[in-house]
């Protein structure tokens, strides 16, 4: 099929004027366009927020689930139809809150889908509450009172979860980020991406001037090299990544934190598991019925649950 | 004998489940049917198990009784719980080890169970010895007492095989299913046969266990065939012998289901383990599945995937008990709002909150039918018994996609933990109705509201794209809060709350047992009917009066002009309900949905299963004493 593919639907944007949202999703696309990635074999899956709008301003297959869900979703997605690329988005309230069991639960998986997290550090679409990825005593104007509860970070609970792709974005460096986003969904493997996402409404710590001024580029440092070549590595590469998402405030990295292909994707697991029938047969396109019928007849019925069968010897 | 009950006992983990699995297959082996219910707390070791078992040489038992002829007790507790369930000339297997062991000394019974026990001994004037329950049990109601030294034969067994000491209560087990098929008189050749096929594969064990056996029924030479049960005269050729949730796994293995996921709970986890075991592989030339299981994080992700799943055009299904479906309610809702067709399986037991996590209840009715924020259509079925629930589990997946909504088949810990010899169903029956798909190419809409059923596409399907959203949504799927697009779409989804109603064929709704003009009516769903057809059978046969049994399998929407025809002709006096529950919630969903009201209710919520004798007896105070609920509280 010939990809001079639009891949922006027509629809009004309701996101605040000036809003991240509007880099990371300029970023999505190009990433989808720069890979000619097949509209009817990509899936947005989003949760609830600001940021969970995002799978109708695309123009490829989107779901938009509930607060919190949509790995859960994505997960049934994927496995069911290991062939789709899966692109999840959620905010930081969403992920890392209502959803963090989900969170933790795809890394230890390693399900090939790749995780986009809007962190704004606030809850936008209810109007500014403290998320999970607000620091302990900050004030943004949303709140009555400084957070009283601290933070979590991302960064580090991906590397801990088990995905073997970190990194971090900013939605205002659409480049970078767009080519983040394509690495994400060329690995095999649960991929992360912490977008640091300015809420113009509602966060006003966290503002476009403050990330001009903090963020730097891992690339950039000498030496830094964050893909597991041996297995050897591994326990090496992951303490490095974790002090590195330390570092917050002044200084701010963003690219590539952790990246190890050697991990076996839960597709592989299964596949194993399963004998080597999945996934040329997976949930979503294995035979079921014969002309209106199950495809068991009597004879296949009894072979099968023979153990539950007894033959009468009266 | 026509038929006999039976009541084993022990500690959880020492080896009730296999006695159960033992003696069914020997039992069925030589022709008899089977049923056996089991009763166990919510521990893994130690605390008190027990199942109730009935064979008859006649039919298929629907239902288990009390009091029984036999108790098999591996330990003092037993026989403390259950010397007042034995009567008539029976036999009660022990340990001779335990004869000195007084009721304060079971460290393992509940000081409430203590004191109950207590009570009823001191009424009897007995004394608090295990020795005094047995003279009292030889003396008064004519048992005989079977003593059997467990401890030397285990010893002479570990000597002879050079066995661990420590593992030596593992064939506790084979003692009491050898004591009990030789005070019956079954032939050697059909235990060896349970023996056999329980423990194949596993060469070492049998061949340990079928040497105890010898050993068992040697000593027990005097005691053979002391309560012998007739020839069976049922000719059925094969027989299946498995449980609720076996029977829920092999429907949705014959219906087609491709994706599992669930999170472990009481009662329905054993279900999802009988579809990993035998969900894929291939048998003959065919091919089968393979059906992915997923132990998910927790119930919203179990549900949450199987919708993802479905999306992708898979038959999914999820598997729960109460505590669990609450969590995936909010996802129901989606689901109803996206159209999306799935299956849940809904094991009730014991509430609120988690209650009494390994008993039974059906008090989960109104949760299945109610719950979640919004209006939308779902169905709600039930299975009356094993047979039901393989067939039903199929068609649930026909119903879901065939409507395009939520399917939530609800059963029991009754029928889950069961176990029970049935016909091997007519799989030809089985039908798979896939429902309207779009082939057509061209501009697709997932919502198209030219029909209240849209053709479904899959996503992954080539050249389309599809939006889902859980916001009110567009024929497209986008969000779109316009007021006659609200009502557009609300009536769609509703709509199909009528199409269900013209299209599910009556039988698929209810099932009427008994007599075609009864004098009197029992209304029920679920595991209730084995119990209620048994005693429509005793009634008639008793005392003369003709019942039916309506057997209510939709549940929602609910079957109220179907229902209002069967009892038209029925004084509502003679309208009776039967549910494991408080209220009797089916009674108000009849008078809500149908305006019909009942004259008796017959219900039970200790957690225990109907007792035919008992749920016979309440029958007969509703019909003859005008009593209007009946409260059954039989079984420990
Ligand atoms: C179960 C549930 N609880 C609460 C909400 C209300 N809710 C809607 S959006 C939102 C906050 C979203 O914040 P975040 O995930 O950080 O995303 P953002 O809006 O910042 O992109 C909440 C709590 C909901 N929709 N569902
Ligand atoms: S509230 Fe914040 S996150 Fe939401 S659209 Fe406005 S700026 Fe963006």
């Amino acid at each position: 099929m010939e990809h001079e593919l639009n891949y922006r639907t027509d629809l009004w944007i309701d996101w605040c004027p000036g809003c991240g949202n509007f880099g990371i999703l300029a970023a999505v696309t190009r990433a989808m366009k720069d890979l000619r990635l097949d509209p009817s074999k990509t899936v947005v899956v989003s949760g609830i927020g600001c940021s969970g709008k995002i799978p109708h301003y695309i123009n490829v297959n989107g779901v938009h689930t509930l607060h919190g869900r949509a790995i859960p979703f994505a997960t049934g997605i994927k496995i069911a139809n290991p062939d789709l690329t899966i692109l999840v988005h959620g905010g930081d309230g969403d992920l890392l809150g209502i959803g963090a069991g989900h969170f933790v639960a795809l890394g230890r998986r390693n399900l090939d889908i790749v995780v986009m997290l809007h962190n704004n550090g606030v809850y936008g679409l209810t109007k500014g509450q403290a998320s999970p990825t607000l620091p302990l005593n900050s004030k943004t104007k949303g709140l009555n009172l400084p957070n009283i509860q601290g933070s979590v970070n991302p960064i580090a609970l991906a590397l801990a979860s088990g995905y073997t792709f970190v990194a971090r974005g900013y939605a205002f460096d659409g480049n970078h980020l767009s080519e983040l986003i394509k690495k994400a969904i060329q690995h095999r493997g649960a991929a992360f991406i912490d977008i640091l996402q300015p809420c113009v409404t509602f966060n006003d710590i966290y503002t476009a001037d403050f990330y001009r001024k903090a963020i730097y580029k891992l690339e950039g440092e000498e030496g830094w090299d964050p893909v597991v070549r041996e297995p050897a590595e591994t326990e090496e590469k992951i303490l490095r990544a974790m002090r590195k998402a330390m570092e917050w405030g002044e200084k701010i990295p963003i690219g590539i934190f952790y990246e190890n292909p050697a991990i076996t994707t839960f597709e592989d697991r299964l596949s194993d598991i399963l004998r080597g029938s999945y996934p040329k047969k997976s949930p979503s396109k294995s035979v079921i019925e014969k002309d209106g019928k199950s495809i068991f007849n009597a004879e296949i019925f009894e072979e099968l649950f023979k153990d539950f069968i007894i033959e009468v010897k009266g | 004998m026509k038929e006999i009950n039976i009541i084993i006992g022990g500690p959880q983990g020492s080896g009730i489940e296999t006695s159960m699995s033992i003696l069914s297959r020997a039992f069925t082996r030589k022709g008899y049917g089977i049923i056996a219910s089991r009763e166990y707390f919510s521990n893994i070791v130690g605390r008190h198990s027990y199942i109730v078992m009935r064979v008859s040489s006649e039919k298929l038992p629907q239902s288990i009784d009390l009091p029984v002829q036999i108790i098999a007790a591996s330990d003092a507790e037993t026989v403390f719980t259950h010397f007042d369930e034995i009567r008539g000339g029976g036999a009660l297997i022990y340990d001779i080890n335990n004869e000195k062991k007084k009721l304060n000394e079971v460290p393992s019974m509940e000081n409430i169970t203590k004191q109950r026990i207590r009570r009823k001994l001191e009424s009897k004037g007995l004394d608090q010895a295990v020795s005094s329950i047995i003279e009292y049990l030889r003396k008064e109601e004519g048992i005989k007492p079977i003593g059997i030294d467990f401890a030397s034969i285990l010893s002479e067994l570990s000597k002879k095989f050079k066995l661990d000491p420590g593992h030596l209560s593992r064939y506790v087990s084979t003692i009491l299913v050898s004591s009990i098929s030789t005070v019956i008189g079954l032939e050697d050749d059909y235990l060896l046969f349970g023996i056999t096929s329980h423990f194949k594969n596993r060469e070492n064990i049998l061949k340990h266990n079928l040497a105890l056996y010898e050993m068992v029924s040697e000593r027990l030479h005097s005691m053979k065939e002391i309560l012998p049960l007739d020839t069976p005269k049922l000719k059925i050729e094969k027989m299946m012998v498995l449980t609720g949730n076996d029977a829920v796994a092999i429907g949705k293995i014959v219906g087609g289901a491709r994706y599992q996921a669930y999170y472990p709970i009481t009662p329905a986890a054993d279900e999802s383990t009988t579809l990993e075991k035998y969900g894929h592989g291939t048998e003959g030339n065919q091919d089968i599945g393979p059906i992915v299981i997923l132990q998910t994080e927790d119930e919203i992700s179990a549900i949450s995937s199987t919708i993802g799943a479905a999306l992708t055009g898979a038959r999914s299904s999820t598997a729960t008990s109460g505590p669990g479906f609450d969590l995936m309610v909010e996802a129901l809702s989606w689901a109803g709002a996206n159209e999306v067709p799935i299956v849940i399986t809904y094991y009730q037991r014991g509430g609120p909150s988690t209650g009494q996590p390994t008993r039974g209840s059906q008090s989960d009715l109104m949760n299945a039918i109610f719950s979640s924020h919004g209006e939308f259509a779902r169905i709600v079925i039930s299975s009356g018994d094993h047979e039901e629930a393989i067939l039903d589990a199929a068609e649930a997946f026909n119903l879901a996609e065939k409507f395009q909504v939520p399917v939530i088949h609800l059963l029991d810990k009754f029928l889950a933990n069961t176990t029970a010899s049935v016909k091997i169903p007519d799989i030809e029956k089985i039908r798979i109705e896939r429902g309207s798909i779009f082939r057509n190419g061209g501009e697709y809409r997932r919502f198209d509201a030219s029909n209240s059923i849209s053709p479904r596409a899959f996503i992954g399907d080539d050249g389309i794209v599809i939006w889902y959203s859980g916001d009110e949504h567009d024929e497209i799927g986008h969000i779109v809060e316009d007021p006659e697009n609200r009502i557009k779409m609300y009536e769609k989804r509703m709509k199909k709350l009528e199409l269900i109603r013209k299209e599910v064929p009556l039988n698929e709704k209810l099932k009427v047992y008994g007599f075609e003009d009864p004098e009197f009516i029992i209304i029920g769903w679920g595991s209730t009917k084995g119990v209620a057809v048994e005693a429509l059978e005793s009634a008639a046969k008793e005392v003369g009066v003709r019942g039916a049994y309506v057997n209510l399998k939709m549940l929602w929407p609910f079957p109220s002009e179907e229902l209002k025809e069967i009892v038209g002709k029925i004084s509502e006096k003679k309208i009776i309900v039967a549910e494991h529950s408080y209220e009797a919630n089916i009674a108000r969903l009849m008078a809500m949905e149908a305006g019909l009201n009942v004259g008796g209710k017959i219900v039970k919520y200790t957690g225990r299963p109907f007792f035919l004798s008992e749920f016979y007896r309440a029958l007969k105070s509703i019909l003859f004493d005008n009593e209007e609920k009946v409260v059954l509280t039989l079984g420990a």
